[in-house]
């Protein structure tokens, strides 16, 4: 009697998780159009801001399945004010020099959690920064709007993000995705050749958005076909399905739009397993030379395109160099992050730090208005360890503020610029 | 034929990850009347102490069968020391104190490496097969063999070896077993031990395609808890064949039903399972539990 009640009670328990995890997978695609454009009047000093120092919240993925770049997006920044704390502080522009201190939570990429760390730290910090990941920010968008709190140079490439209409106390860093699968639709189009593409992209925002972008750069290139396309859920555990689907398209370029690191690794190999060698094209931040094509065998096709802002801290030049050398110095000293980073999120997130001291120079008053004010009007603005032809630019309206990306080709190694298709 | 053929393999081979931590949590089940949440944790952690020792210089085989030896111990003692005292009270606490472990387990994997994806090397080389027109990786079919003698090892243990009547015993019925004199105690310690064990076979088999992190084995525990239901508790066999079953139907499903798609392909192991609870109360292969009175 017990053993057949306890299976039952077992069965339930799985056949619950099951729902929830059904449920999760469905629900992965949040909405929300704010509506709230209140501009807000002026205190006299924000929260968060004292002649000496000054406090950034962050709320970002520490732990579970998006934890490696959600640590990577707390360490760089740290270690960016981690160096200028130990200077003496940062300079205003409102005379004082002040410390800057990071509070991080930990939201497990869960948009409840997210909106839960942002009540928390939205009285005791002067601005929320640098934050990783699109469901996660969307979920605190109006409630930041409405209490008026800096939610800025974030990590997502949502275009909502960066329209100040919808988001005016927002502010996107990385380039919408949009941005990046535009770039590849326009080195393709500019081939010589004709091409088949396979497409494989994220159900969510992030894959459609790199479609989005890259259909529209290809639209009217007679050369280009798109032959095949599907899609994966960020929750599967294997695409080996659509790669088998995709390898008999007869493609000769496949994009693929993918978030999930280890995904990227096994499409690789399940591609060359399948004798499907096209030429590739791989999101920025799914591109890591050491972390990702090493491991996957990526020297086995004929090219692997990536786009980027930011040096990478896995090719092997990168330590070589001045600044690549005091950033990963930095990042063991002041972040407890001792590993050469495998996902880009580190130096993006340093390159946020500088930003915001660029920022923080041209502030004249200690106020969260004061501060937009200034956010919007960096322009040509180099950050530490960008690619040439890159910059900052917050003026744009409908922009992040890193919007430029060149299109890199994997030599092997590292990656070298690549300014046409057929070079 | 040839991408039906190819779908089929590659469902097996991804079925098979599945059904290395449906046995586990079977066995542990068998022996303790639990089901064990931490199952998925405790498979990381042994690839993860494999990955340390290779890192060492101990050749890989090496340090993947001081892995098996460790996790072994690992389990017993997360048996005698912690899962004991919750092993006859509520069945629903055991549950949370699987979960409970399977975060802890978690946590301390992401203390002690990091969130950085790890790569794991493979055990077997990345070459293939042609068969009929289909390519199996050489990784795909050791992976399958290797689930396979598990499987038969783990249905001779239960069915042909005083130990497996042992720890049935003591599964079903632990008063009754202390009566004729089987040490319930040392038996519930071996039975978590293997499941350990066959934890730590399925993290190494995994851990070289989906690279090693602390969540590493988090979905892949969602399809395998999948595969116990459908099978059966009761039924090594019947787990691995379910298993198998959900990898190759979610992979035809996603090609050929064309409404679930790929989007919706993860929906199409619990429509079986709650199809086959409907049908099969017991699961596919499971034992109904007869009650004299």
């Amino acid at each position: 009697m017990s053993t057949n009640r306890r299976r039952m009670r077992v069965a339930s328990v799985v056949a619950g998780i099951g729902i929830v995890a059904v449920l999760a997978a469905g629900c992965a695609r949040g909405g929300g159009s704010p509506n709230d454009t209140d501009d807000g009047g002026a205190a006299e000093a924000s929260p968060g801001i004292t002649d000496d120092s000054i406090t950034l919240g962050i709320t970002t993925p520490l732990s579970g399945p998006t934890a490696g770049p959600g640590t990577c997006t707390v360490a760089g920044v740290t270690a960016y004010f981690g160096a200028r704390n130990a200077e003496g502080g940062v300079e205003f522009g409102d005379g004082n020099t002040r410390t800057v201190e990071i509070e991080a939570l930990d939201d497990e990429y869960d948009p409840q959690k997210a909106k839960a760390n942002y009540d928390q730290l939205k009285s005791s910090v002067f601005a929320m920064t640098a934050g990783l990941g699109t469901p996660t920010n969307r979920a605190w968008l109006d409630a930041a709007i409405a209490d008026e709190v800096p939610q800025v140079l974030i990590m997502t490439g949502d275009p909502i993000f960066s329209n100040q209409e919808e988001s005016p106390w927002q502010l996107g860093f990385v380039p919408i995705y949009q941005n990046e699968g535009e770039a590849f639709g326009e080195l393709l189009a500019g081939s010589a050749e004709d091409h088949k593409v396979a497409i494989l992209s994220q159900n969510d925002d992030y894959g459609e958005g790199y479609v989005e972008g890259f259909k529209t750069a290809i639209e009217g290139a007679d050369n280009i076909e798109v032959v095949k396309e599907l899609t994966y859920e960020a929750t599967d555990t294997s695409v080996d399905a659509q790669l088998t689907e995709l390898a008999g398209s007869g493609a000769d370029v496949f994009f693929n739009a993918m978030s999930i690191t280890p995904l990227v690794i096994s499409s690789l190999q399940k591609s060359q397993e399948l004798g499907w060698l096209p030429s590739w094209f791989l999101p920025s931040n799914t591109s890591s030379p050491s972390a990702i094509l090493e491991p996957g065998g990526a020297a086995a096709f004929p090219g692997v395109y990536t786009v980027a802002f930011a040096q990478s801290a896995a090719a092997p030049t990168f330590a070589e160099s001045e600044e690549g050398a005091a950033f990963l110095e930095q990042l063991a000293e002041y972040a407890n992050y001792p590993d050469v980073p495998a996902f880009p999120h580190c130096v993006w997130s340093y390159q946020i730090g500088a930003t915001l001291e660029e920022v923080f120079g041209n502030m004249t008053e200690p106020t969260r208005e004061n501060f937009m004010e200034a956010l919007r009007d960096v322009s040509g603005f180099t950050a530490p360890l960008m690619l040439e032809g890159s910059t900052v630019d917050t003026t744009q309206d409908g922009l992040p503020a890193v919007s430029t990306v060149q299109v890199q080709k994997y030599n092997g190694k590292g990656y070298a610029p690549a300014e046409s298709w057929d070079e | 034929m040839g991408t039906f053929i190819q779908l089929v393999i590659d469902g097996l081979s991804t079925g098979s990850i599945y059904a290395a931590l449906a046995l586990a949590i079977v066995l542990v089940n068998q022996a303790t009347g639990l089901i064990n949440f931490a199952q998925g944790g405790m498979a990381v952690l042994s690839a993860y102490i494999a990955w340390a020792l290779n890192g060492l210089g101990i050749p890989l085989l090496l340090a993947i069968l001081a892995a098996v030896v460790i996790s072994f111990f690992l389990g017993a003692v997360i048996e005698r020391y912690l899962i004991r005292r919750f092993e006859r009270g509520d069945p629903d606490t055991a549950v949370v104190v699987t979960i409970g472990l399977l975060t802890l387990i978690t946590g301390f994997c992401a203390w002690i490496w990091t969130y950085n994806n790890r790569l794991f090397p493979s055990l077997f080389p990345l070459e293939t097969i042609q068969i009929a027109g289909a390519v199996i990786s050489v990784r795909s079919l050791g992976t399958f063999i290797v689930i396979v003698a598990c499987m038969l090892l783990l249905q001779a243990l239960f069915l042909g070896t005083k130990l497996g009547l042992a720890l049935r015993a003591v599964a079903i019925n632990p008063a009754s077993a202390a009566f004729s004199g089987v040490n319930v105690g040392r038996n519930l310690m071996i039975g978590w031990g293997l499941a350990a064990v066959l934890g730590a076979v399925a993290g190494v088999l995994v851990a070289p395609q989906l690279t090693l992190t602390p969540g590493m084995m988090d979905s892949a525990l969602v399809y395998a808890l999948a595969a116990c239901i459908l099978g059966g508790l009761s039924s090594p066999i019947g787990v691995v064949v379910a298993a198998w079953l959900i990898g190759v139907l979610e992979n035809l499903a996603a090609v050929y039903v064309p409404f679930i798609g790929h989007d919706l392909k993860i929906a199409v192991p619990f429509i079986l399972i709650f199809v086959v609870l409907f049908l099969r109360p017991q699961g596919l292969f499971g034992r109904k539990a007869v009650v004299r009175v």
